[in-house]
């Protein structure tokens, strides 16, 4: 579903991304831990085209991510760290929006029934999203992957800032998709929801990938040691 | 995508009251414009009109005193105020040679507020005695006026700023350009029907408030629908274009204060200096003769005809033998020796006037073909042209008015050179003036500007997206 060979993406004498190389199968979820400025982010935005590689390659539904831009696309969904909708239109306007400029159109009632998949309430469907949490924004972000009808999801972050109750929705509802058979790459600090949602998890610093886990390799104490140790030996080095 | 970018952004102007805004500026801009527009010309009609009905009682009373004189009464008239003189008549009953407005002349005040629109030549007037210069305030001059040009040119273009400014950015900043630039679209497609929408919705509000503003000021819509339609061409291509630079702005430059300042920044430059540039340029390439140093030339000229009047008469009536009078007990007098120096002095002074009219005609023409570089003084002198109070307009009426001058003195000539007295009879032989407009070919630079901006529309999208990705993380 998600294929990167060697991507690299350096910004003048910076590397952002060295020779990144990582594979995400149909239903699994792949965590990125790292710091600040390790590449995860990076690595979204290279295969959402919002900036192109140096070197290397990466494809979505084995679509060149470089060459055809506007097709994969057609095959991902992407939530941000901070996910942000239209304040003026409610959650049904904004999901039928980002659907229909999508190429998907629905009646009123399959856009609710999205939405109720995601776990929005559904007094809160016809309200302006001005006041939505950002716990809800998410929601309606998912709901838009599923009115997509997305195989692959891309996720920045997505749960910083949640409260622990809607982080654990947010994780549900991660489930559910893997359920469905998505491929789902999320970049994340939260060590904890990574062991709880993965199949996989990578470490990544100054733009490599470190250290990479199948879940049922370590417990969460380990997880949280191998992780430290990665950070910390390579500061070491460094 | 069109049918949802359609569907959501009427939404989402409606719901953020961007049409209610747009659309009561508009009515008060329009309403207070045509207001402005139309008081100005009645203004003007009603000079005209005053001109004619003095001229009216004028003529009742010389009529009545030529009756008088006709059927052999006395009339308290000084000899030489006696209407059956041909003198007196040309004199003191010359037309009132006037350029009525045009229907549409509420548009633009153009050259309106610097010209007069009727002059009344006499017998034994010149040329350069007729006076086109009103007397204008020159504060009312510095502002310039507040009509419907004015509002379409300078501050039309400072609406769709404010409107169209941040299609892009404020997406960025807002958060929602990663969500949108996740989807299947090409974002400069995107930016472009935004912009399309907005165009499309601020142009059916201009058509909508100035079809009710006309409307309050009783406009006859079934009489001049064509001026209507080509007004509100001209409005729509001037929109584009500034639509247009939006686009690119939008595409180019990533912040929403910065897209504010550039665009500012090409108002300052097409409507403010390029303008001035050009006239200034047109002043410095082809300056005009000295006004005053002409004004010696002309009273040398005549000082000296003065002199040799007696030479001037004998010469001219050698040149017109069908003036010859075989009657011994008619004289010549003042006014044949002045009228026969007066065509002398015509004609030596034609270098001197071709001269000055001659530079003043390449002035005109160099700002001409350089206008098409301000899109703003294309509009301004399309839509002078419309309303008839172009530069163009008033020369053409110089012109007529000067024809007409010329006509009213050779019906007076052979009266004069004949001594033949002026009968109530001759009175309906009078030449009479009626303006006529010149049109023009002012829709093709119209169209010259919707070229400009297509050229823009495709040189955003065709020849800088292999250089330049928009930027979308920023």
């Amino acid at each position: 579903m998600i294929r990167i060979n060697n991507l690299t993406k350096t910004y003048g004498d910076f590397t952002a991304l060295d020779a990144l190389s990582l594979h995400v199968n149909e239903g699994e979820i792949y965590c990125l831990l790292g710091a600040n400025g390790a590449g995860k982010t990076t690595t979204i935005n290279l295969l959402l085209g919002f900036i192109k590689p140096t070197s290397g390659s990466a494809y979505i539904n084995d679509i060149n991510v470089v060459e055809q831009p506007k097709l994969t696309k057609q095959h991902l969904a992407y939530i941000p760290e901070n996910l942000m909708l239209y304040p003026s239109l409610t959650a049904i306007e904004n999901l039928d929006y980002f659907s229909g400029i999508a190429n998907k159109k629905f009646k009123k009632g399959e856009l609710e029934s999205f939405l109720e998949e995601a776990g929005l309430q559904t007094s809160a469907f016809n309200k302006s999203v001005a006041k939505y949490s950002k716990g809800m924004r998410q929601k309606v972000g998912i709901a838009i992957a599923l009115a997509k009808d997305a195989k692959v999801l891309l996720l920045d972050e997505p749960t910083s800032g949640l409260d622990p109750k809607a982080s654990n929705e947010f994780g549900q509802l991660l489930q559910k998709l893997r359920g469905k058979g998505v491929a789902t790459l999320m970049a994340t600090h939260d060590l904890f929801r990574a062991k709880e949602v993965a199949t996989t998890i990578g470490v990544m610093k100054d733009g490599q990938l470190k250290q990479q886990w199948s879940v049922d390799e370590l417990s969460l104490k380990e997880l949280e040691d191998s992780y430290l140790e990665t950070m910390s030996y390579n500061t070491l080095q460094s | 995508m069109l049918r949802y970018n359609f569907k959501y952004e009427w939404l989402l102007l409606i719901r953020n009251r961007w049409i209610q805004l747009l659309s009561i500026l508009l009515f008060l801009l329009f309403g207070f414009a045509v207001y402005n527009g139309n008081q100005k010309v009645e203004a003007r009609q009603a000079n005209i009109e005053t001109a004619v009905n003095e001229l009216k009682t004028q003529e009742a009373e010389t009529l009545s005193v030529l009756d008088s004189l006709e059927k052999g009464h006395k009339v308290s008239v000084s000899r030489w105020r006696l209407p059956s003189r041909p003198v007196v008549i040309g004199n003191s009953l010359s037309r009132v040679v006037n350029m009525p407005a045009k229907s549409t002349a509420f548009i633009a005040t153009g050259q309106s507020d610097l010209f007069s629109h009727y002059v009344e030549p006499t017998v034994t007037g010149d040329d350069l005695s007729l006076s086109y210069t009103e007397m204008t305030s020159p504060v009312q001059l510095l502002f310039g006026s507040f009509d419907l040009a004015f509002v379409i040119i300078y501050l039309l273009p400072l609406l769709i700023i404010a409107f169209s400014f941040n299609v892009l950015a404020s997406e960025r900043e807002s958060g929602t350009l990663k969500l949108l630039a996740s989807q299947p679209i090409r974002i400069r497609t995107w930016v472009l029907q935004k912009l399309g929408l907005r165009f499309f919705w601020l142009v059916l509000c201009i058509c909508i408030t100035l079809i009710i503003v006309f409307a309050i000021f009783s406009f006859h819509f079934a009489a001049n629908w064509t001026s209507l339609l080509v007004l509100l061409a001209y409005i729509i291509v001037y929109a584009l274009f500034w639509f247009v630079l939006a686009f690119a702005t939008n595409i180019w430059i990533h912040s929403s204060a910065k897209n504010a300042i550039a665009l500012i920044g090409f108002w300052v430059l097409f409507v403010l200096l390029s303008p001035s540039i050009l006239n200034q340029l047109s002043n410095s390439l082809y300056p005009m003769p000295s006004r005053t140093l002409m004004l010696n030339q002309v009273r040398t000229l005549k000082a000296e005809a003065t002199k040799k009047q007696d030479e001037i008469l004998d010469s001219y009536l050698r040149d017109h033998p069908e003036y010859a009078i075989n009657d011994s007990t008619q004289t010549r007098n003042f006014y044949h020796r002045y009228m026969a120096t007066q065509n002398l002095i015509k004609e030596e002074l034609r270098p001197v006037v071709e001269k000055f009219e001659t530079q003043l005609e390449s002035q005109h023409q160099w700002a001409h073909t350089f206008s098409w570089l301000s899109p703003a003084l294309t509009v301004q002198n399309a839509l002078n042209d419309l309303a008839g109070t172009s530069e163009k307009d008033y020369q053409e009426f110089r012109h007529q008015s000067l024809a007409f001058a010329q006509e009213w003195r050779n019906f007076f000539l052979p009266f004069m050179f004949n001594n033949q007295e002026f009968k109530k009879s001759d009175y309906k032989n009078l030449p009479a003036f009626e303006f006529t407009y010149k049109k023009d070919a002012t829709h093709l630079r119209i169209l010259g500007l919707l070229g400009m901006s297509l050229l823009i529309i495709l040189f955003v999208f065709v020849l800088k997206p292999k250089n330049k990705q928009v930027n979308i993380v920023a």
